[in-house]
Formats: C-alpha cells, sequence, structure tokens
C-alpha cells in the first residue's frame, strides 16, 4: 500500500492509492458517486447494500458498484450513461418508495443525503410508478436526545457500525427480507437499552431516520 | 511411494473382501427390501415393514428385511423389492399392508410371485418386464442414483460391495492434482444450479498454499418441490462422503462439513451413521487407509434460510452469523470459511466424483452433450402421471420427460407448460418442448438448470399465479441486504397480487419488466439477481394471461382466487342431494324454494370442498370467472 | 407474550447446561441456539442474553440470529404445531386453501399460537412430499391430500382426545 495509480474517472485524469475502492478514489477527487451504506474505514469487506454507486468499467460487460471495485493502474471509468442513470435511478425509487417522506417537518432537511442524490442526479423525491410501501412502525422517542423513525430509514448500517466503533452497541440489523430492520435486543425502546447517548448513529445516518435532539 | 501404495491397496483389499462376504451371503435367503426414504415413510413404508417381519415371525420363516432408500418412483410408493434365490428381483409398487403379508404368504412361503403387482423386476427374466422396457427406462440413465433403493443406506459394506470407495482408495496414491486434472477433463459442472466447471473451482482451492482449507457439501436444498439430494443423502450417503473425500484429496484440505437443511431429519442421521461407519473402516479421520491423509467430516445444520443455499451467506450461518451474503471476489475458493480457502459443492456434483475417478473422465463425456456432460437429475412434480425422481443424460427434450418418464397429464388435461429450477428458473411452455435440457439451452430459454425441480401445469394452471407464488417465495426469503431484492422483488409481488386480484392496469405490465430487469442487474447475490425469472419467463409466453386478469377481471385457469367463484348450475343440481350443503365449511350453500342448492357468494370462502363433494354424475358445481357471471347467470334463470 | 418466573428460570437453566457442553467458538453459537429451540421449543429471550454472555458477542447480535432464521421461535410454540406446507406441488394442489382452512377455524394468523396455546399454525416451505399433496404436518406427523373437511375432521379428532384425557383427569381427581 502507499503506492499511487493512475486512472481515468469521467474523462478527469486521477490518482488513487493502490487498493483503495473506486468509489473513495472518485469522491476524494471531487467526482460524485450516490452512495448511502458505504464506510470508507470498511472499505476492504464493504457492506455492499445500498447498490447506488454503480459505474462502468471499460472492458466489463455490466454495471458494477464502485463500492467494490478496486482502482487500477490505466483503469478507465464512467460515473453516468443512459444505462447506468436509469439502474441508479431504479435503486432510489425503490428506497424511496420505503422511505417515509416528510422532507417539510423532517429534522435532516438540508443535511439529507437521499436530497443530495436526487439533486444530483434530478431524480424525484417521490417515485411515480411504484406503490409507497410504509409499515408505518412506531417511533422511538424513549432517549431524551435520538429520536428513531425505523420508517425514514433505508438500512444502510452505518448507525450499527458507528454505535460498535463510538458507542455502547446496542443497535443491530435484525429480521429479514422486507421485515429487516435496525433495533435493539428484543426491539426495545432505546430509553431502555444501555444507550449511552452519544448521538454518533444519528451523526452517520443518511436519512433522517436517527436524529439527534438538543435535549 | 510404491510402499504406500501397496499399504492402502491392501487395506482396501481387505474391506472389500469383508463387503463381498456380506453382500454376497444376502443372496443366500429371501430378501426384502422396503423403499424408506423421506417418501416412502410418508407414505407409510414404517408400517409395511412392520407388517413384514410380523407375517414373518408368524410363520417361522427365515429371510431378512432391510430397509433401503429410493429408487425415485415416488408415485408407487411404498415400493417393495423382494429377491428370492432362483428368481429375478422383483419389485412391487403401491404397497398396502394386505399386499405386503399377502406377498410373503404367497411369494416368499409360497411360490407365486403375485406377478399381476409387480411393477418390474430388476434383471431380465422370461416373464416380468424389467424397467428398462417402459418408456421412463428407455430415458433413464442412472449414475448417481445407481444403487439409491436397491442397497441399505446404512451399512457400508452394501456400498464397497458395489465398487464403493475404491475410488478413494484408488485416488488416494495419486496427486491431488492428478484428482483435479481428471475432474476438469471431464467437464463436470456444478448440479447446485449455476453450473460452474467443479475442476476450475477445485484448481483455484488448490493453488493456495495454506495449512488449513475446507470442504464443504451444500445439502441446503431449498427450492420447493426439489427433493434430490435429500434422496441421494437419505439412499446413498457414502456415495457423497466418498465424494467430499476425493474433494478434499484434491485441494488438500483435511477438514469438511456437509451443511444439511433442518428440515432433513432422516438425511442427518444417516450421514451421521455412514460418517461413524467410514471412520471405523479407516476411510475417513485419521491417517486414511494408513495413508498419511486426513479428513474430518462434522454435519452443520442448517437452521431454514432458503439464501443459505448461496456460498457466502452459507459460510456466514457456519460462522455464527445471519445468512447474508457477501460481496464477490473474494471467492470462497480463495477465501470462505474462516477466511481460508473454501471448496463447497453440492450433493449431487459430490455424488459424481467417485464414478468419474473410477471410470475416467472419458467414461463420464460419453454421456449428455460436449459442454454439459453426463447426467442430470430432475425431480418431476405437478400434474403429471408418475411423479418422481429421475436421472437422464443431458440433452433429453422436455416432452421425453413429460411424457415418457411422467406418463403425460394426469386426468386427460391439456399440457400448458413446465417450470424448471424453482424461485430462480422459468416456465416454458409448449413450444419448448423438443428443446433439449441443458445448462446452455436452458439459460438461453429464460429458464435456469437451478436444483433440477420440474413442475408441470396444465389448463388449470395459472401462469400469473405461478409467477405470483415464487416471487412471494423469493420476497419471503430475500435477507433483506441489498435494496434491489429487499424492495424490488417486494414492488414486484404487489403488483404481482394486485393482478391476481384483477386490480391491476395494463402500465402494470411495463413497471414489472422493468423491475425485473433492474432487479437482475443490480442485486448483489444470485438469489435476487435470477428471482425476476418466473415472471419474465411468463410475462415472455403468456402475456394474454396476465392480460386477461387486468383487463377483463378473468383468470382464464379458473384458479385466481378473487377472480372466480363458484356456482351450481340448477338444471343439473339433482334437488333430493345435499352432499354440497354438508362438505361446505361456512354454511354458505342453502336450498331454495325448488330445492335447488345456491351459493350465497357473500359467505362463500372458495375452498372448492362443494365442487369435489358433488357427485360426478351430475357435476353440478362449476367455477366461472369473472365472477360477475353468477350474476348474469342468476338473471338468465329468472 | 410475558413469561412466567417459572419459564425465565427454565430458559436459563436449559442454555447453561447446553452451553457447558460448547467452547467458546462462534462457530458453535448457532448449533448451540439450534439445540435451545430443540429443547424449549423457542428461543426466549433470557437463553439469548446466557448465549450472548458465552460467546462474547454483543446481545442485539443474537437476536439478529434468531430473528434471521426461520427455525427459531421468539415465543412458545401451541401444545399442538400445526405446519402447512407451502411448496410448489401443494400450493398447485390448494395449499393456500388449506393454510385459510386452518386459520379460519384456529382464528390465528400463520405465525401466531391460539390464546389457549393449545395450537400454533406455521408454514413449512416443502416436507418433500410433493406427490402426497397438499400435506399437512401436525407434531411430527404427516396428513396426506388435506382438504378443508378434512381440516374440521382433524380439529374434531383432536377435541375428542382432548375431551378424553379432562374426563379421565376429571375422574382421577
Amino acid at each position: 500500500m502507499g503506492k499511487k495509480i493512475n486512472l481515468t474517472i469521467d474523462g478527469k485524469k486521477i490518482q488513487a492509492m493502490e487498493g483503495d475502492k473506486i468509489l473513495w478514489a472518485a469522491l476524494e477527487n471531487d467526482i460524485y458517486i450516490p452512495h448511502l451504506c458505504a464506510m470508507k474505514e470498511q472499505q476492504q469487506s464493504p457492506f455492499a447494500g445500498c447498490r447506488l454507486c454503480f459505474i462502468e468499467i471499460e472492458g466489463k460487460p455490466r454495471p458494477v458498484a464502485a463500492c467494490t471495485e478496486p482502482a487500477l493502474e490505466g483503469m478507465v471509468v464512467n460515473t453516468r450513461s443512459e444505462s447506468i442513470d436509469r439502474l441508479v435511478e431504479a435503486g432510489f425509487n425503490l428506497i424511496m418508495s420505503n422511505h417515509h417522506i416528510d422532507c417539510k417537518i423532517c429534522a435532516a432537511s438540508g443535511a439529507c443525503e437521499l436530497q443530495k442524490i436526487a439533486k444530483e442526479r434530478k431524480i424525484r423525491l417521490k417515485p411515480k410508478k411504484l406503490v409507497q410501501l410504509d409499515r408505518n412502525l412506531p417511533k422511538d422517542h424513549s432517549k431524551d436526545c435520538i429520536i428513531y423513525d425505523p420508517n425514514k430509514c433505508v438500512l444502510c448500517g452505518r448507525c450499527v457500525t458507528a454505535c460498535r466503533t463510538e458507542g455502547t452497541a446496542v443497535l443491530g440489523l435484525a429480521y429479514r427480507g422486507f421485515e429487516r430492520m435496525v433495533t435493539t435486543f428484543g426491539d426495545i425502546p432505546l430509553g431502555e437499552t444501555d444507550c449511552s447517548g452519544c448521538g454518533s448513529c444519528a451523526n452517520v445516518c443518511p436519512a433522517g431516520a436517527l436524529i439527534e435532539t438538543d435535549n | 511411494m510404491s510402499n504406500k501404495s501397496t499399504a492402502a491397496a491392501t487395506a482396501f483389499e481387505q474391506l472389500k473382501q469383508k463387503a463381498a462376504g456380506t453382500w454376497n451371503t444376502l443372496r443366500d435367503k429371501p430378501l426384502i427390501m422396503v423403499g424408506a426414504a423421506t417418501c416412502g415413510r410418508a407414505a407409510g413404508a414404517q408400517d409395511i415393514t412392520k407388517v413384514i417381519r410380523d407375517e414373518l415371525a408368524s410363520r417361522q420363516i427365515e429371510a431378512t428385511v432391510i430397509e433401503v432408500g429410493c429408487m425415485g418412483h415416488c408415485y408407487a410408493e411404498p415400493l417393495v423389492l423382494i429377491q428370492k434365490p432362483d428368481n429375478p428381483t422383483i419389485c412391487y409398487g403401491y404397497v398396502s399392508e394386505g399386499l405386503a403379508s399377502m406377498l410373503v404368504r404367497e411369494f416368499i412361503a409360497g411360490d407365486d410371485p403375485c406377478i399381476e403387482f409387480a411393477l418390474a423386476a430388476m434383471e431380465v427374466n422370461d416373464f416380468i418386464p424389467t424397467f428398462e422396457d417402459f418408456p421412463r427406462g428407455m430415458v433413464e440413465k442412472k449414475v448417481v442414483m445407481q444403487h439409491c433403493g436397491i442397497i441399505d443406506p446404512e451399512n457400508i459394506d452394501h456400498y464397497i460391495a458395489n465398487g464403493g470407495y475404491e475410488a478413494l482408495a484408488k485416488a488416494i496414491d495419486k496427486s491431488g492434482e492428478e484428482v483435479v486434472s481428471e475432474i476438469k477433463t471431464s467437464g463436470l459442472r456444478g448440479r447446485g444450479g449455476a453450473g460452474f466447471p467443479t475442476g476450475v473451482k477445485w484448481e483455484t482451492c488448490r493453488q493456495f498454499k495454506e495449512d488449513v482449507k475446507y470442504v464443504i457439501c451444500n445439502a441446503d436444498e431449498g427450492d420447493p418441490g426439489a427433493f434430490m439430494d435429500r434422496t441421494l443423502l437419505e439412499s446413498n450417503p457414502h456415495q457423497v462422503l466418498e465424494g467430499l473425500a476425493l474433494a478434499a484429496h484434491a485441494v488438500g484440505a483435511s477438514k469438511g462439513y456437509l451443511y444439511i437443511r433442518a428440515e432433513y431429519p432422516l438425511a442427518v442421521e444417516r450421514i451421521k451413521k455412514a460418517i461413524n461407519q467410514a471412520e471405523e473402516s479407516g476411510l475417513l479421520g485419521e491417517s486414511i487407509l494408513g495413508t498419511d491423509f486426513n479428513l474430518t467430516l462434522e454435519i452443520f445444520q442448517g437452521s431454514g434460510a432458503f439464501v443459505c443455499g448461496e456460498e457466502t451467506a452459507l459460510i456466514a450461518s457456519m460462522e455464527g452469523e445471519p445468512g447474508i451474503p457477501r460481496h464477490r471476489p473474494p471467492f470462497p475458493a480463495e477465501a470462505g470459511l474462516w477466511g481460508k480457502p473454501t471448496v463447497i459443492n453440492n450433493v449431487k456434483t459430490l455424488s459424481y466424483i467417485p464414478h468419474i475417478i473410477r471410470k475416467g473422465a472419458d467414461w463420464f463425456r460419453e454421456t449428455g452433450t460436449p459442454d454439459s456432460p453426463g447426467t442430470a437429475v430432475f425431480a418431476l412434480a405437478g400434474k403429471v402421471i408418475n411423479t418422481g425422481l429421475v436421472e437422464v443424460p443431458m440433452g433429453v427434450t422436455l416432452s421425453q420427460l413429460v411424457y415418457d418418464v411422467g406418463s403425460g397429464i394426469d386426468g386427460g388435461k391439456q399440457f400448458k407448460a413446465v417450470q424448471i429450477g424453482g424461485p430462480s428458473g422459468g416456465c416454458l411452455p409448449e413450444s419448448f418442448l423438443e428443446t433439449a435440457i441443458d445448462f446452455d439451452s436452458l439459460n438461453q430459454a429464460g429458464a435456469m438448470m437451478g436444483s433440477g425441480g420440474m413442475v408441470v401445469m396444465d389448463e388449470d394452471d395459472c401462469m400469473v399465479e405461478i409467477a405470483r407464488y415464487f416471487l412471494d417465495f423469493t420476497q419471503n426469503e430475500s435477507c433483506g441486504k441489498c435494496t434491489f431484492c429487499r424492495l424490488g422483488t417486494k414492488q414486484m409481488l404487489e403488483i404481482l397480487e394486485r393482478i391476481t386480484k384483477g386490480e391491476g392496469a395494463l402500465e402494470d405490465i411495463d413497471t414489472l419488466l422493468n423491475l425485473a430487469k433492474n432487479v437482475k442487474t443490480g442485486s448483489l447475490c444470485n438469489l435476487g439477481k435470477t428471482a425476476p425469472n418466473p415472471v419474465l419467463s411468463t410475462l415472455k409466453h403468456f402475456r394474454n394471461e396476465y392480460e386477461a386478469h387486468i383487463t377483463e377481471g378473468r383468470c382464464p385457469s379458473l384458479m385466481c382466487l378473487n377472480l372466480i367463484a363458484y356456482y351450481i348450475l340448477p338444471d343439473k343440481c339433482e334437488r333430493s342431494c345435499d352432499a354440497c350443503i354438508g362438505s361446505c365449511p361456512v354454511e354458505s350453500i342453502f336450498s331454495n324454494e325448488d330445492r335447488i342448492k345456491v351459493v350465497d357468494q357473500e359467505k362463500c370462502v372458495k375452498c372448492k370442498s362443494c365442487m369435489d363433494a358433488c357427485p360426478p354424475q351430475y357435476s353440478a358445481v362449476v367455477k366461472l370467472s369473472p365472477p360477475e357471471l353468477v350474476q348474469e347467470k342468476e338473471n338468465d334463470n329468472g | 407474550m410475558k413469561l412466567t418466573n417459572e419459564e425465565k428460570t427454565a430458559a436459563i437453566e436449559t442454555s447453561q447446561r447446553i452451553l457447558s457442553n460448547y467452547n467458546q467458538e462462534k462457530g458453535s453459537l448457532i448449533p448451540t441456539l439450534q439445540q435451545i429451540q430443540n429443547e424449549l421449543g423457542y428461543v426466549p429471550s433470557p437463553a439469548m442474553e446466557v448465549v450472548a454472555d458465552h460467546f462474547n458477542v454483543m446481545k442485539v447480535d443474537v437476536y439478529s440470529i434468531v430473528t434471521f432464521y426461520n427455525q427459531f421461535r421468539l415465543t412458545p410454540p401451541g401444545k399442538n404445531q400445526v405446519k402447512v406446507c407451502m411448496g410448489t406441488a401443494c400450493h398447485m394442489r390448494g395449499g393456500n386453501i388449506i393454510m385459510d382452512s386452518w386459520k379460519r377455524r384456529l382464528e390465528i394468523d400463520c405465525g401466531e399460537t391460539s390464546e389457549d396455546r393449545e395450537f400454533s399454525l406455521d408454514r413449512v416451505a416443502c416436507v418433500g412430499c410433493c406427490t402426497q399433496a397438499p400435506v399437512t404436518v401436525i407434531n411430527e406427523e404427516i396428513h396426506a391430500k388435506v382438504t378443508p373437511t378434512r381440516v374440521e375432521g382433524l380439529l374434531y379428532a383432536y377435541q375428542l382426545d382432548k375431551d378424553k384425557e379432562n374426563k379421565k383427569a376429571g375422574e382421577d381427581n
């Protein structure tokens, strides 16, 4: 490691550290690729769940996720093309069909990663052809300083990692399939757990599902 | 080297002689074999065994009774094979307790083989046809199923006496590299679904110079309607173990696991016994056959998650995690269980290995097609007359499977489609009946070999409903990690549910196609990537059925409950009979002033009981679609 | 569903006994949970806490496993466990109609246990008896070719058995 390599992304010649994934090479060179679940500390074993960072690499037949592909010397990458844009939009639409949209009163509005993606890629926030898949789960107000609204969660898993590195490891991902959710042991409210209220989960939440309050 | 070779060969020769002794003495007196795999047991095989034992005891007849596995003729369960000196071995089907005691009385005690109840003979003779004489027998070619149902799965000697463990004894003196190269030359492709070349997988794993490597047998057969892995584990467990041992020798592993689905308790029990026996015989464990090759095998039971059939999810669950797939690469052959190089092969794939090593790659290539050599095992279910398991050469046609093996469609109905490959596969219509089946032709046709589950459908099966069923399955089994699979399949399911309820719109079809395409491209693992196949293939071949649901509110196959109504034809109702009234679980049928029976549509739960209860000579109960037709009919009748 | 104190104690004691046969390697985590499920019929919270402690993992990670796999139950099963097969062959022969019949008769949804804990209703993905479709498994017994009227019959038979038992118990007292 530590060696620099050269590659081209969207026609721009850039340098990256050998071993870095393309997503981070791009982001660090001001080329935006939509992403929700990626965390640089974990780039060697990426979560690869949000499926938004699709790119095309010349010589590869299919789109690949930028968070899982290592940047290699001489590589030519495109982050935009008709088919990539369509795939990313489809993924984003799916996420939004399961995200409770209330931007007007949402505390995360303005700092929200979903809004950013919508703006960058010119995608409507509310998908047109899909039904809204609301689960109507109760909001958790039990902790003074944190509000958790599972209906906004995009299951990126970043809060779970943050809770383990900086907090008291009360958060986890449980259940399966459409029922999957960020939760605590036995689904008990945060206020009844060992949660220290450090707020690191809210800091990394891209979607306003975990919000730190002033209390 | 030559010393070692002698040691292993000598050790094995001794085992072989002992096994031959056991096997040959079986022929000294009458031998009765009862098919007692899970399918046989469900049909009452254990009661049959008891009846036979009691009957023999009460007559004080010397005979051996053993429980064997499954020959694949599941339609005729319970099966009994009788081998009596000076007679051909005869197979009897549909054996009831009465027939079982009669066979003991007439054939074992007496001299009458009761030919009229025989399904077929196992060897050529003058009076009873063999299985090979039937259309099924002409298509069938047994390799991995060769000994299923005719040896005692709980007796290692039976396996050894039939050529078992010879491949291991032969390979143990060769280098792992030679074994890998033989498998590569054979062109064997993984039978778990995708058809990846087994030899290439092994070679990758072998290349890694690591002290610890693992081999895993993937027996997490989760495809609803497929049970060939279960049958192989239950009927010939040693064949799988030998395959796994050969894999371990080839790649240089000394620890192996069998990952078996929790729903298969009998398979677990038989594999456990088989491992113990093989260890006692020096065919597993420390210094196998006196060489420096060690291999310990362990069973890991699955906990009920279809996604664990995916290699990386399977590994995650063995490591004490939820079965959630990881990004590949690295592939398990490079970094698998606990980060070590790991070969994962399906039960069927491993079962072929001993045969290939024993008879050679060229022998294997003689069967099948150039790109998909060998045979395939299919579980034939659905609306065919003869359901069951069958092993056929790759390259047979669908029509041979449906008509020659399955004996055609049940009840004189019209063939509609074959669903191959389960939740990852697709539905193929009549025009594909003459298509030769192998890995590649199925992929091109929009289906998939998958695990080999094959469900035949007739005119009464709604293709939209089938697509909905499989989507419901994958959606339920999605791990929930990635966006496309978790939400994409859910959105698709929502649309399909709307359509089967008659609430769909024509533009839903386009949305469905788009979702399908994106879920295929965008999903992280193969569960998601293949989940849209049932929808895509039915949309391609049966779009008219989707349209009938949407535009006419009609289910052409009269299957979708929301779009049908049960109606009693007044001119056919035999007034004085009230079979339907008694059968209705919700009291929705009443008698009108003319004593004609009428269904109260508000109360009816559409359970079909009345239709089944109505005596066939009247056949007064019919299904109507769209349900509004009931009103029309009632108006017509004044 | 609230656990009684006896249930809590049983859960902890059973788990500890099972765990005493296992080392702390994480590969044994799921086999341990399976054994607890086999003995208790479900995996209650106190058991999960004991397991988490033994393997030195977070409680929520054990919860994550138990909620992920079909095999594990969080609530005690009914005295009679009704499992309706939802495999392809059963589905095509009306498995969903049979499921509806059970739901209607037991007045519970799939995955639930009746108020009196007599019955629980679950779906299973193929028990491999496709030729006998549609199939319902009650406790360990496989019932082949089930119809809605057969559902009534099976329940009636259970009711009769129970009445007999109650009567016998009454007489014994």
